[in-house]
């Protein structure tokens, strides 16, 4: 693990892109805290934390892409995996190469709020908790950004398929508001989720029998429920939504409020996405 | 040692390997033979670990590959088809990556990359990116990587394609030089490479096992018989009156004309009985009637031969 873990670091700092990331983020910090706290005079370090936090969109897949799509494209992975490591290690070994590097940049912000300090009253607990809060939602992107890396011998899919995932994390908070509410509309939408799911789970496994059973198993059972408790559904869409926005719970942050179940969130996620990504390969390997 | 047992890979249904068994002994270099597509790379991937196998066991040195894959891969140095490098990283640097991968242990690890590195003849591009490197010198830091910790076994993919003549030469002789300490599987479709390394060959088709055996021993059980090419100044008549006596005899089966190689000169081939010497006897016999034989010469089977009649396919070579 700790020799994936140095090869990644040194990868990163030899290639362009662990100095794009760091100048790029650390630019972004300076132009915000500059607008909001120095020009516009605002008093909380939050402001300027949640608008960079939107860049992740583009910051994030500068990292990940090249993460597992390369190795497969240029078959060191050949190496790596016929290597004495368990596939375990080597994911967990990218995995804090990755998290490391944002947190340099990290260490860097941290000393904002003290400057500021020196011009005036900074409320240091909102200040830091917001860093603390954009730094595990970088966490979980950029398990995210791995995860779909592993999926692909392209680092421009991996780049497009991060940046359409964390845009939609952006805006499904929006998009919960817009959505009818209704259960009948709610159960068919599960309906449509479910027959994807099938029909990949068909495609992966090739097992028609497991797939017709899923099929019966699954719609009795939503048929069912829906025909006991239609209420069961009201607003399903909204929450399932909801599951999905990460950046909403960033907002409670700006408020100078702490949420710790956000910080459980964002570690939940990026723990279920390296998981994710261990698996992948694992099964890539088997099939 | 190399214990492989009833491996099969299929992908749906397609069997890529098909029920292959096999032993390599300690210090035995085994030539992995097959046409393109035959499963070569397929087997040669999952007795490293790299990818797992449908059915089937592969033990390496008492270790399970599928169920104790740590120990089972720390015994194998593998060279891939395509050299596992990284165009952005140093020599040197390179192989230290891999010699920590590799669990060398830390203060052995310098003296070991020397080690490789001399051995591989990498030495002298140690501070050189591997992206500027020739294919040949990405093999050899290829070769260099396989090396790393003296593992037992070592795996090399197809170790020559793409290097020039000097560079195949040496690399053969290289490979001969590792089977005092280690046991080898070299994969190749060039059957003189096979032949002129290897202690045994197999020969696989369709992920299937056609024959295991020693070089000789193949060309002695399934090369048939063999002719005796013959060129002889005089007419066609004369030689067969020449002949006709042996041919009497029984000694001899067939008479093929050859393309004559000069004007003036017949040439043939002469097939004699199975376990049948027949060349003293058709030198007296020429001798006798005078006439004067300009070459004479065994036409045995090429491994080659062997092969394309094996395998029935055409232009593997």
């Amino acid at each position: 693990m700790l020799a994936v873990y140095k090869k990644e670091m040194r990868q990163a700092f030899t290639s362009i892109f662990g100095y794009i990331f760091l100048t790029f983020l650390l630019a972004l910090f300076g132009i915000y805290t500059y607008i909001y706290n120095l020009k516009l005079l605002y008093a909380s370090f939050a402001y300027a934390v949640s608008g960079v936090s939107t860049f992740f969109l583009f910051l994030v897949p500068m990292l990940t892409m090249r993460s597992l799509s390369e190795e497969k494209k240029q078959k060191t992975d050949q190496l790596v995996f016929t290597s004495p490591v368990s596939v375990t290690g080597i994911i967990l070994g990218k995995y804090l190469a990755l998290v490391t590097i944002l947190f340099l940049a990290i260490m860097i912000v941290s000393t904002y709020p003290l400057i500021l300090a020196k011009y005036g009253a900074v409320n240091m607990k909102v200040a830091y908790s917001n860093i603390g809060a954009f730094f595990l939602l970088g966490c979980a992107y950029l398990a995210i950004g791995l995860f779909l890396s592993a999926l692909t011998e392209s680092q421009i899919v991996a780049a497009i398929s991060t940046i359409i995932v964390i845009l939609f994390t952006l805006l499904a908070d929006v998009l919960k508001d817009l959505i009818p509410s209704d259960h009948s509309i709610s159960v068919m939408a599960i309906a449509v989720l479910l027959l994807a799911l099938i029909a990949l789970s068909y495609v992966m496994m090739k097992n028609l029998i497991v797939s017709v059973v899923l099929f019966v198993c699954s719609f009795g059972a939503l048929i069912g429920t829906y025909i006991a408790k239609p209420a069961l559904y009201d607003g399903f869409l909204t929450k399932l939504l909801g599951w999905f926005s990460l950046a909403s719970r960033f907002e409670d942050f700006q408020y100078g409020l702490f949420d710790a179940t956000a910080y459980v969130y964002y570690f939940s996620i990026a723990v279920l996405f390296v998981f994710l990504t261990i698996q992948a390969i694992k099964k890539r390997r088997w099939s | 040692m190399i214990e492989v047992k009833n491996l099969v890979k299929r992908y749906g249904s397609f069997a890529a390997v098909d029920d292959l068994s096999f032993t390599v002994e300690d210090g035995e270099i085994l030539g992995f033979l097959g046409p393109n597509g035959a499963g070569k790379s397929t087997t040669m991937n999952m007795i490293t670990g790299y990818i797992s196998a449908t059915e089937g066991d592969v033990i390496i040195d008492g270790y399970n590959m599928f169920d104790e894959p740590e120990k089972a891969k720390q015994c194998i140095g593998y060279l891939p088809e395509i050299p596992p490098v990284y165009p952005d990283m140093r020599v040197r640097e390179y192989l230290g990556f891999v010699a920590e991968l590799r669990k060398v242990p830390k203060k052995d690890r310098k003296s070991e990359i020397d080690r490789v590195m001399g051995l591989a003849r990498v030495d002298h591009m140690q501070r050189k990116l591997i992206k500027h490197l020739s294919k040949g010198y990405r093999q050899r830091v290829g070769l260099a990587q396989a090396l790393l910790g003296n593992p037992k076994v070592i795996i090399l993919d197809e170790p020559t394609v793409g290097l020039d003549p000097m560079q195949i030469s040496w690399m053969r002789e290289f490979i001969r030089s590792l089977a005092k300490e280690h046991t080898v599987i070299l994969s190749s479709h060039i059957l003189f490479e096979v032949n002129a390394v290897c202690d045994r060959v197999l020969i696989i088709n369709h992920g299937k096992k056609i024959v295991l055996d020693t070089p000789e021993q193949i060309i002695r059980t399934i090369g048939g018989t063999e002719g005796i090419y013959l060129a002889v100044r005089a007419d066609k008549s004369r030689v067969d009156e020449a002949l006709s006596g042996i041919m009497a005899t029984g000694d001899i089966q067939t008479v093929r004309e050859e393309r004559s190689p000069e004007d003036g000169v017949y040439a043939c081939s002469v097939f004699p009985k199975p376990d049948c010497d027949i060349r003293e006897n058709l030198f007296r016999m020429l001798a006798s009637a005078d006439l004067p034989v300009l070459e004479m010469r065994s036409e045995t089977k090429t491994l080659e031969e062997v092969f394309i009649t094996l395998t029935g396919e055409e232009g593997t070579c």
